[in-house]
């Protein structure tokens, strides 16, 4: 389970690829490719998320019951694995941005004070 | 996440696997799919987008591992895998799992069992309620006395003392042990029992299952004419009736009422549990009250109090320890003449138990333990060498998505599944092992009847069991994780760069092997000779053909001497006049038969003034014929005569110990000797017998007085030892013995029937115990070492059948190739011996107390254990040298 510290090109602290994941699907379900499409483009290109790490973090928030998963077929008429999100994971997603609010504010005040 | 929902997880992940696996396939495909359309999009070849897409993705495989462990359940499911992967590996090399797991049994299964022994007598506490707080002050002799033994009696106004003054000791029990005939309960039984202070029962902490035990009222002379009888004497005499209460019994022809029933498995204490020097009873049957008189009545009867005692809350034994040093010191200055007599070393009853038995049994759980490591080098060394030829099959599971870490735990599996089989196995190893102990090892060792499979050898078994898996386990699957996947993938075979590594590690595991089995068999070797001298020692009797019992007479029915001495001469009459008796005689302890009585002597009519300067010396009453009936020749002078007699002149007959270390260099016959009192006679010794070991073959003789039982003039002839030497079986030989006495007093019983035979063997049964435990081990050692050489010598000339193969093309002979691999064997058993050699020399002197008759760095065991392991070395590379010489360096060559 050791994430390969090279399959991001930013080191994604703990926690926040699942934000992320949570974020992309917030609009519209989405298959694998999408979700790590969508994510480099909300980010202008800083995380490009890789399989190794994307696929083990889907099925670990399916089994945590955030995300449900169905077959179907993609913009070209290719079968593909599409994931929504779930009521708990909206509110996982509410709880992970207001977390995530905190801290940013917080290290943004902790590197003012200086 | 929820628990049910977790649980549904686990469930769906592990039962539903092919289903989850397949999905997770199809999805990882479809990404890549989608990834290299994408790249079409951008203009790159089909071929080309496909490639770079799986490039980008690291791989399916290594993706869908990477979910897997993600999973809930990973660990169990990856387990389960293992577990099923481990099995089909193990069943599919039936002839490795065998020799593996058999070997592992047999030294896990030996292992348990000696841990058994080991955890009844040394760990387990004894079967009384706070059993570590109970320790006996145990008497030490003088050193300068040179009994061969330490342990003494206490006297009467010291245990008073004891009783009275201690501190530490919340109570202090005093016992003497005794032997009673019971009458009129069916056939008179000689009974084996003690007689306890009031402190005693208090001390032990066991409850009677009816009735009470002693009062302080109790015991005082003239009020002791009750008993406490054990579950066993309840059940055998009394049917078990719960009426026993208040009943009347008949104990040495006095009426005794019976006040309590102790519970099942009370017999202390049991003589076998006890130090021999201590003479106690078999198993204690029944108690009474010790009634110690206010001072001293019967002066003539030695000392022979032994003291138990509980200590206080709190108090260590350490403090108790220093309580009885002090309580030396003030004796020491009150008994002017009496210094170096009151020394004690407070032992706690469980150590005092365990006794003799701690140190052989401490040294069998380590040389089984050295048997197990052997084992173990041999099974990982096999191991290492399938992990090499499996490399390849690493490699391709590494190519496949496994981590290293995953590979490491596959092989732990296979390791520890190995270990399990064997483990279970060896607990029914253990099983028989303890049932062949008990069955057929020696009586003498202390708690045997409750050695058994309890809950913390069941842990000891398990914890083995894991050590060893992980510890032949390690070290080929450490080598095998870190094989570099594409050289081992292209090199395929056996030839891989990795394996000298493995091959030196084996070596190494050899050489320890071969290290830990000389030391083994030395230790062996030492213990055999030790055994040989023991039995080729003088005894100073002829145990071939005696049958010996006990007699006891009734204090009540018998009281006057004279009396007494007649009731003997009638019995040694009729005995004799017995048809297949030969000789026959009386004695206060028959040879081997435990600790003589012993007194302080003078040479001349007075007593030297200062007692310190007594002389001390076995005494023993014997009669007429004792002799010639136990076999111990008469070196000088005669033996007793039947007009040895109260009237005539005092004679005694001495030991050749005694002679020498008094009498050196003079004729002995017609000196003089007498005990310490003047009140004793002083005797003329008209006689020097051989020296007659009593307590074990290794004794060292010290002096002996015998004197005629007709003249004796201490102790007591109430309790004396029937000797008979027999024309054919002994033992045929009881019944016409009991009627013989029976003629003269039907209410006489004989008691500890038994042959001098028995008796030696008996006091051998330990040390052959040792040797025979310590013989098989040290043999089954030298057999893995020697496999294990074997299975390294082949292993290497498979290796090199290339470089032999070119040798021998470029015109090597077959005699310098077999030397060669010969020279390789020798050279790492020399090496395993020296470093055995430096081992052993250390180990040995810690066996100095087990040996005798042999130093414990003998030159001789130390060679001949060489030479033999060389021997075996030498046997061990045979064969594959043999196979190397018939090596065709056409095939070799072409060999992959």
């Amino acid at each position: 389970m050791t994430p390969d510290p090279n399959n991001d090109q930013t080191n994604l602290l703990q926690g926040t690829l699942d934000m992320m994941i949570l974020k992309s699907l917030a609009l519209d379900q989405m298959h694998g490719l999408g979700i790590s499409r969508r994510i480099e483009q909300i980010t202008k290109g800083t995380f490009q998320v890789k399989p190794g790490s994307l696929f083990p973090a889907l099925h670990r928030m399916e089994e945590e019951g955030w995300l449900v998963s169905s077959w179907g077929e993609s913009e070209n008429n290719r079968r593909a694995k599409y994931y929504r999100l779930t009521k708990a994971g909206r509110r996982q997603l509410e709880s992970e941005t207001e977390r995530w609010g905190r801290i940013s504010l917080a290290i943004a005040r902790a590197l003012e004070a200086s | 996440m929820p628990i049910l929902s977790r649980i549904t997880n686990y469930l769906r992940n592990i039962l539903a696997r092919e289903k989850t696996d397949r999905d997770l396939d199809n999805e990882v495909r479809s990404y890549s799919d989608l990834l290299a359309q994408e790249k079409m999009r951008e203009g790159i070849s089909p071929q080309e987008a496909r490639r770079t897409a799986i490039l980008e993705l690291g791989g399916i495989e290594q993706v869908k591992e990477q979910v897997r462990e993600a999973r809930a359940g990973a660990w169990l499911d990856s387990l389960l895998q293992d577990l099923r992967y481990a099995a089909r590996m193990l069943r599919k090399n039936p002839a490795f799992t065998a020799i593996t797991v058999l070997t592992l049994a047999l030294g896990i299964g030996a292992s348990t069992a000696v841990f058994s022994l080991v955890n009844t007598i040394l760990l387990k506490p004894l079967p009384y309620s706070d059993a570590e707080k109970i320790v006996m002050p145990v008497r030490l002799a003088p050193p300068t006395l040179n009994l061969g033994y330490e342990e003494i009696n206490w006297g009467l106004p010291e245990s008073q003392l004891l009783i009275h003054q201690s501190n530490a000791f919340q109570s202090v029990g005093v016992l003497k042990n005794d032997s009673f005939n019971l009458t009129a309960a069916g056939e008179p039984a000689l009974l084996d029992g003690v007689r306890v202070s009031a402190g005693f029962f208090p001390t032990m902490g066991t409850a009677p299952v009816l009735g009470r035990t002693f009062t302080t009222d109790e015991d005082h002379p003239g009020h002791e004419h009750e008993a406490i009888l054990s579950y066993r004497l309840w059940l055998d005499k009394f049917g078990g009736s719960r009426d026993i209460l208040g009943r009347s019994v008949q104990l040495n022809s006095s009426a005794y009422t019976v006040v309590g029933i102790m519970p099942p498995g009370f017999v202390f204490p049991r003589g076998e549990d006890m130090p021999a020097a201590f003479n106690f009873p078999r198993e204690s049957q029944l108690w009474v009250p010790l009634a110690l008189p206010a001072t001293k009545i019967h002066r003539e009867d030695p000392d022979e109090l032994s003291v138990i005692a509980r200590l206080k809350p709190g108090v260590s034994l350490a403090q108790a320890q220093a309580e009885m040093n002090v309580f030396a010191k003030t004796q020491e200055q009150q008994n002017p003449g009496g210094q170096g007599w009151f020394n004690s070393r407070v032992t706690p009853l469980a150590r005092v138990v365990a006794g003799d038995t701690r140190r052989p049994l401490i040294l069998i759980l380590c040389a089984v333990c050295v048997v197990l490591l052997i084992a173990c080098a041999n099974i990982a060394s096999l191991l290492l060498t399938r992990s090499l030829a499996r490399r390849k099959e690493f490699s391709l599971r590494a190519a496949l998505g496994a981590g290293s870490r995953r590979i490491i735990r596959q092989l732990l599996t296979e390791s520890l599944l190995l270990a399990a089989t064997a483990g279970l196995l060896g607990i029914v190893v253990a099983e028989v092992g303890i049932y062949l102990v008990k069955v057929s090892g020696p009586s003498n060792i202390p708690r045997l009847a409750e050695v058994g499979l309890d809950l913390r050898v069941l842990a000891f078994a398990i914890a083995i069991t894991l050590a060893t898996g992980i510890l032949f386990g390690l070290a080929p699957a450490m080598g095998a994780s870190r094989c570099d996947l594409v050289e081992s993938l292209k090199e395929g075979g056996l030839r891989s760069s990795g394996s000298s590594a493995g091959q030196r590690l084996r070596k190494t595991l050899l050489v320890s092997e071969v290290a830990l089995a000389l030391v083994l068999v030395v230790a062996a070797g030492l213990l055999l000779q030790t055994f040989f001298h023991l039995l080729s020692v003088d005894p100073g009797f002829n145990p071939s053909r005696v049958l010996t019992f006990e007699l006891s007479l009734p204090d009540s029915k018998y009281q006057d001497t004279a009396h007494i001495v007649a009731l003997y001469r009638t019995i040694l009459d009729r005995l004799q006049s017995v048809p297949g008796v030969q000789s026959v005689g009386i004695v206060k302890t028959v040879p081997l038969g435990g600790a003589t009585d012993g007194s302080g002597i003078r040479f001349t009519e007075d007593p030297p003034r200062d007692s310190r300067q007594l002389a001390y010396s076995n005494f023993v009453v014997g009669s007429p014929g004792f002799f010639s009936a136990v076999g111990t020749p008469v070196l000088r002078g005669r033996d007793f005569l039947e007009t040895d007699v109260l009237e005539s002149a005092p004679v005694a007959i001495v030991n050749n110990a005694m002679a020498k270390k008094f009498w050196p260099g003079q004729n002995p016959i017609g000196q003089h000797v007498g005990l310490g009192s003047k009140r004793y006679p002083l005797m003329t010794v008209v006689g020097v017998v051989a020296d007659i070991k009593h307590l074990s073959f290794r004794e060292e003789p010290g002096p002996e007085i015998y004197v005629p039982f007709t003249q004796k003039s201490y102790p007591s002839l109430l309790t004396m030892q029937v000797v008979l030497r027999t024309k054919s079986d002994p033992t045929a030989m009881t019944a016409s013995a009991r009627d013989a006495i029976h003629s003269v007093d039907p209410d006489l019983p004989l008691a500890a029937v038994t042959t001098l035979d028995a008796l030696v063997n008996t006091s051998m049964a330990q040390p052959r115990f040792s040797v025979l435990l310590l013989g098989a081990f040290a043999a089954l050692a030298l057999l893995l070492a020697s496999i294990g050489l074997y299975g390294v010598i082949s292993y290497s000339v498979a290796q090199r059948t290339q470089e032999i193969g070119i040798r021998m093309a470029l015109g090597a002979q077959r005699r310098a190739v077999f030397a060669m691999v010969i020279r390789e064997g020798i050279g790492l058993a020399l090496f395993g011996i020296v470093i055995g050699v430096a081992v052993a020399l250390a180990v040995t002197q810690t066996l100095a107390a087990f040996l005798y008759g042999v130093r414990p760095a003998d030159p001789l065991t130390f060679v001949t254990v060489s030479i033999a392991l060389l021997c075996v070395a030498l046997a061990a590379s045979y064969i594959p040298a043999r196979r190397a010489t018939l090596v065709d360096p056409m095939v070799a060559l072409r060999h992959d």
